[in-house]
């Protein structure tokens, strides 16, 4: 059954040519049945009422002779008068080029007969030669703009042209596009940065700029591990007001940057390894150095805050590391819970604490613990918090005082981290959160990675939270992050089993890495 | 109710005595098993006011060795449980969470000090 109907999907399209032969089948038995029946009728009335006798092989034998000789006689008449009908069929059969045996029908023929048949017939073959000729003069000289269509479409680069209204004017067959479920509007199938998004670039320019170009990396389409996942260098650049506002070009280097997520994968690989030795390094120092408390003088003990602050400090960028690579890949995963600021606080509070007293700066946490609880993913926001406090402690001066403070504010806790070091311009608290950034001067004078602040983000963008730098040049910088209250999200939390999904309301690639990540 | 016995279930030998060492000095009774079938023997024969269950063990993992203590019920609801990983992402480890541990840490952050502290507090 399900053949059959695959079957008929797939049936050629009906010829032309076979429509006569059919219709002429079709007009035979009609016509044959109808005299069968009436002959039948006749005989059979005047049998009943006794017009004529007969017996029953008489009756039959007669009917079937009469039905035959009506029908010898009416096939001849049927044949010339649908004569002209078999003629139009041809004629038409003959100027649509579909290839057929029969010879067309010739209008002269009808000279005689002056009833405007030979006309009918001269006004098709003359339609059919005009459309023929129109024809072949097109594929003689094809405009320019079909000529340059015809490069669009077999160019090896994807391009999606949209107009004022970000409405998608057109896009060749490499450019990625699919329907919008909200909006219904045909856009590009990519999934860009949660901050860095077309749209806000877009936003962005059309309020300050007339013309602008600009240029993304390493967009893709799909999660990795999907398939058919192309990865993009893309393109885009911005005119306004003109017919085409938005030209995106799109690069596929699916397999030149392939091989650049097995590294990652070998990254996280990596950093899962050294935890081991790590655990075992801090949780030994850690007994040895409360074992030998009473023996060590105060040197010693120096020399020994700072083998522990090393190892922290070490713990932390493996963690960072781990926590980016999982970005990166769209798999870092949060299990948000009910937490109080102060317990993620007092669970890293030795290890700054003796980070700031190797470094000689005072920390001073006050996060009261009236605050109302957060939805938090303690092990996650506790790294953020390290990663805030540690660049505090590096960027400070010697004796300088790193501050915790936390309050509420509606709908969130904010916690800030506040230092009187040495500041940054503007310039630079632009590019902060960026991945592998690092200001001129600290490149120089400070050791780390420019990674923490990336990641941090990141963490706190999945918690539907904020972060934020102000900064003063000398005179010290206040990185402040938001996490939404528990009350506020509870119910949501519950609707997704405690993961970030709900908190994040805009549709980006977290969203979508967080609900595969879930299978 | 004060925790008093502890039963440390942790395949490394090394992270394994560091705990047991510093939890022992610190005035609690504990065992320390290594392989998952002997740590939910032991966790079955013995009323422990304490389980410090790493996830990633061998015969048996973490997540198995609660989910067989919960089908005695008489274990489970005393016991508080910690669990101990330094893969906090693997759905595993999600996992243990939602298994209703009271605590879920990543090794290499708990030193055994702050492992005392999260003790004295689950007490």
């Amino acid at each position: 059954m399900g053949l059959d109907s695959e079957q008929n999907k797939t049936a050629p399209k009906p010829l032309m040519r076979d429509f006569w032969s059919k219709y002429r089948m079709r007009m035979y038995v009609i016509v044959t049945a109808a005299q069968c029946a009436f002959v039948l009728t006749a005989f059979g009335l005047m049998w009943v009422t006794g017009i004529m006798h007969l017996d029953w092989l008489a009756f039959i034998l007669i009917s079937l002779l009469s039905a035959a000789l009506l029908n010898i006689m009416t096939i001849p008449l049927i044949y010339a008068q649908s004569r002209q009908f078999r003629d139009l069929v041809h004629a038409v059969v003959h100027v649509s080029n579909e290839p057929n045996a029969v010879k067309p029908p010739n209008p002269n023929s009808y000279e005689s007969r002056h009833d405007g048949f030979k006309e009918i017939l001269q006004t098709i073959y003359e339609r059919g030669a005009d459309k023929a000729e129109t024809e072949t003069k097109e594929e003689k000289a094809p405009t320019k703009g079909e000529e340059i269509e015809d490069g669009v479409v077999n160019m090896a680069s994807g391009l999606a042209i949209f107009n004022g209204k970000d409405e998608l004017i057109y896009a060749n067959p490499r450019a990625p596009i699919r329907t919008d479920s909200k909006t219904k509007k045909e856009t590009l199938d990519l999934i860009f940065p949660d901050d860095d998004s077309l749209e806000t670039w877009i936003a962005d320019v059309r309020e300050n700029e007339i013309r602008a170009e600009r240029e993304w990396t390493r967009i893709s389409n799909k999660l990795p591990g999907e398939k058919e996942r192309h990865i993009y260098d893309i393109t885009v650049s911005y005119h306004k007001d003109r017919r085409a506002e938005v030209v995106v070009t799109l690069f596929d280097r699916t397999t030149l940057y392939t091989p650049e997520e097995d590294e990652l994968d070998f990254i996280s690989f990596a950093a899962h390894e050294l935890r081991g030795p790590i655990t075992v390094i801090r949780g030994y120092l850690d007994v040895i150095s409360d074992e030998l408390d009473k023996d060590l003088s105060d040197d010693q003990k120096e020399l020994m805050s700072r083998l522990i602050v090393s190892a922290s400090r070490l713990s932390s960028y493996v963690n960072n590391i781990l926590n980016a690579s999982r970005y990166d890949r769209k798999h870092l995963k949060l299990h948000l819970s009910e937490s109080k600021m102060r317990d993620i606080y007092d669970t890293i509070s030795d290890d700054m604490q003796m980070r700031a007293s190797a470094q000689n700066r005072i920390l001073v946490a006050e996060i009261p613990k009236s605050l109302p609880t957060v939805a938090a993913d303690p092990n996650a926001v506790g790294e953020v918090l390290s990663n805030l406090i540690d660049n505090a402690i590096k960027y400070s001066n010697e004796g300088g005082l790193v501050h915790v403070t936390a309050k509420a504010t509606p709908g969130f806790v904010e916690v800030s981290v506040i230092d009187r070091g040495i500041g940054m311009p503007e310039s630079v608290v632009r590019n902060l959160f960026h991945k592998f950034y690092r200001s001129h001067r600290s490149r120089e004078t400070v050791a780390g990675t420019g990674i923490g602040l990336y990641i941090s983000k990141a963490i706190i963008g999945s918690h539907g939270g904020t972060i934020q730098a102000r900064s003063i040049e000398n005179d010290g910088s206040t990185f402040s992050f938001t996490l939404p209250i528990y009350d506020t999200v509870a119910e949501k939390l519950k609707s997704s089993d405690n993961s970030n999904e709900a908190l994040i309301e805009h549709g980006s690639g977290w969203i979508r890495n967080h609900s595969m990540y879930r299978g | 109710m004060p925790i008093k016995t502890i039963l440390v279930i942790e395949d490394d030998r090394f992270i394994g005595e560091m705990y047991v060492r510093s939890l022992k000095k610190a005035g609690y009774e504990v065992d320390w098993m290594v392989g998952g079938n002997d740590g939910l023997v032991a966790a079955r024969n013995k009323q422990y006011d304490l389980l410090l269950i790493d996830i990633m063990l061998p015969e048996r993992r973490g997540n198995e060795i609660m989910d067989a203590l919960r089908g005695k019920e008489d274990l489970i609801p005393e016991s508080k449980i910690i669990v101990i990983t330094n893969f906090e992402q693997d759905e595993e480890s999600r996992m243990a969470m939602e298994r209703g541990a009271d605590a879920y840490l990543i090794k290499a952050e708990i030193t055994p000090k702050k492992l005392l502290d999260v003790i004295e507090k689950l007490g």
